[in-house]
């Protein structure tokens, strides 16, 4: 529970560091203020930054806190992109490892946002240049118990009277897609999904990809001709 | 192509991505091109097709099932430490020190500290320990001599002062004084004759300065290679005219140096001088007994193109 994480952070910020430091935490640990909602943003980067500090100096407890702020996202990116949950849990537990081993030479010089997707995506861009060397011709996705696993399963059907007949058309309508995209190029891919799924501007896009924005702009224009073409007779 | 234009440019609009002028100018353009327009509404429509597929948010097993395989793991998983920081990422490292004057003054003090007239305290803490090796550790090879070792009366420490040498190096041109001193330096002391040689080679684009043409009379007197002399007397040759100095200097290698080339070169350099006394009176000594053939008749062949002296 994040509460008590905090409480752990509290004390060790307390003993370790000045009565300052401490203060700050305490205002971002879930004091109640009504000023609080136009800064969010801001704060939550504070938030971030103290964190970050924290688990620099060995704080696994702040290190964990942190990775709920993030571990959403990344699972969710992970989960479209590998299509397993299998796959996506061991992008995952890679991903936040090499983070929490690698956190001391973070330096501040992007956001741990930028810095954490970049960690996320090369470990994707590794597992979809692998698949595409095997050359898995679209197997059947299966969950980590081993059954039959399919994204659209996990979107839950909340609109009133939700007919069979269309259900199957979306599920068609989502294996069409999928195909499509698992033609594109790992690059391709990466910067679509970021972008169409994932709503990133294609400049942080650029950033994560070491890359400009520029080329990721070039690199999202050849992803929709492709998937045009693999799609020409659906529109 | 403006048509063209706004083609490639469609996608990027439908995301946002367009800069606030090109947005316009589309938006313009599409108000009177149809083609470009039904391209638009295409686009979007192609936009909200891939928008069907929607991507699912992890199940909460699924992610709180992550989280405790992830704590698990961090449990037994270590930080990089600073040395491995510094081994993955020596280019980071680098930059720091880059950007952090302090720390880059103290590595250029320590630096220093190595170099010339060095005071050396060592603390003798007991007798048979106080091996030489610990005053030879630090730079036995730039060490070129003990200047004095004094020890304060009623304590056990020992000062020692000793001088030492390191390599520097320093660039400019010939205008400039340091690189000047340090020719004037090599011309005169240097073991290297190949050194000698460089810099009386480029001191004589400078004769004009008395101390360099100072030099340059040393070399054609001392220097004990005869290509360094010749060099030297290659440099003095424009000053036989107007320096007495330099003239006799040249007399004096003309009479006295061993190698025939020197000679040759110095008999060649007084030829605009031979009306000279002293010059005529060294001429018609060689002329009479010198043990060079070729000297000897170069010499009576410049006092015969001489007028008579009463």
């Amino acid at each position: 529970m994040p509460a008590d994480v905090w409480a752990v952070t509290l004390a060790v910020g307390a003993r370790t560091h000045s009565s300052t430091k401490s203060g700050r935490v305490e205002r971002v640990s879930g004091i109640q203020d009504p000023t609080r909602g136009r800064m969010a943003g801001q704060e939550r980067r504070i938030d971030d930054t103290i964190l970050i500090r924290e688990a620099q100096r060995g704080n696994r407890a702040a290190f964990e806190e942190l990775v709920r702020h993030y571990d959403q996202p990344v699972l969710r990116l992970a989960l479209h992109l590998t299509g397993t949950e299998h796959d996506a849990q061991d992008v995952y537990q890679d991903a936040f490892l090499k983070a929490y081993k690698n956190i001391g030479s973070f330096r501040f010089e992007c956001s741990f946002y930028t810095w954490i997707y970049r960690i996320v995506t090369n470990l994707c861009l590794d597992h979809l240049r692998r698949k595409t060397v095997r050359k898995e011709d679209a197997p059947v996705a299966k969950d980590a118990s081993g059954g039959e696993y399919d994204l659209l399963d996990q979107v839950p059907d909340v609109r009133a009277g939700a007919n069979p007949e269309r259900d199957l058309m979306r599920r068609q309508l989502g294996a069409r897609i999928s195909g499509a995209l698992e033609k594109l190029t790992p690059r391709e891919r990466m910067v679509f999904e970021l972008k169409h799924y994932h709503g990133l501007k294609l400049r942080t896009v650029g950033e994560i990809l070491h890359t400009t924005e520029e080329t990721a702009k070039n690199t999202l224009f050849r992803a929709t001709q492709k998937l045009r073409g693999q799609l020409a007779d659906m529109r | 192509m403006k048509c063209e234009w706004v083609r490639e440019n469609i996608t990027l609009h439908v995301y946002g991505e367009l800069a606030d002028d090109a947005r316009h100018e589309l938006e313009q353009h599409m108000a009177r091109c149809a083609d470009c327009a039904a391209a638009l509404q295409a686009e979007r429509e192609f936009h909200a097709l891939l928008s069907q597929e929607q991507v699912a948010e992890p199940a909460p097993s699924l992610l709180t099932a992550s989280r405790m395989r992830l704590q698990e793991a961090l449990e037994t998983a270590e930080q990089g430490g600073f040395w491995q920081r510094l081994a993955l990422d020596p280019a980071n490292w680098l930059r720091q020190v880059r950007f952090s004057p302090a720390l880059a003054s103290a590595i250029l003090i320590l630096g220093f500290a190595g170099g010339v007239g060095t005071s050396y305290k060592l603390v003798v803490h007991q007798p048979q320990t106080s091996s030489p090796s610990v005053a030879a550790s630090p730079a036995e090879a730039s060490i070129t001599g003990i200047r004095s070792i004094t020890q304060e009366p009623g304590t056990n420490q020992i000062d020692i002062k000793y001088d030492t040498v390191s390599t520097l190096e320093t660039q400019g041109s010939m205008n400039d004084q340091r690189i000047q001193q340090l020719l004037l330096f090599a011309a005169r002391n240097n073991y290297n004759s190949g050194v000698r040689m460089d810099s009386v080679d480029l001191l004589t684009q400078k004769p004009d300065v008395s101390q360099v043409r100072e030099a340059l009379v040393y070399a054609l007197r001392y220097d004990t290679n005869p290509g360094v002399r010749l060099k030297a007397l290659d440099g003095l040759g424009g000053f036989v005219k107007d320096d007495v100095r330099v003239r006799d200097v040249v007399l004096e290698a003309l009479v006295n140096d061993s190698n025939p080339g020197v000679r040759t070169e110095a008999l060649r350099l007084i030829e605009p001088v031979k009306a000279d006394g002293s010059v005529r009176g060294v001429l018609m000594a060689l002329a009479a007994k010198d043990q060079s053939t070729y000297i000897k008749s170069q010499a009576r062949t410049m006092l015969a193109g001489l007028p008579e002296i009463d």
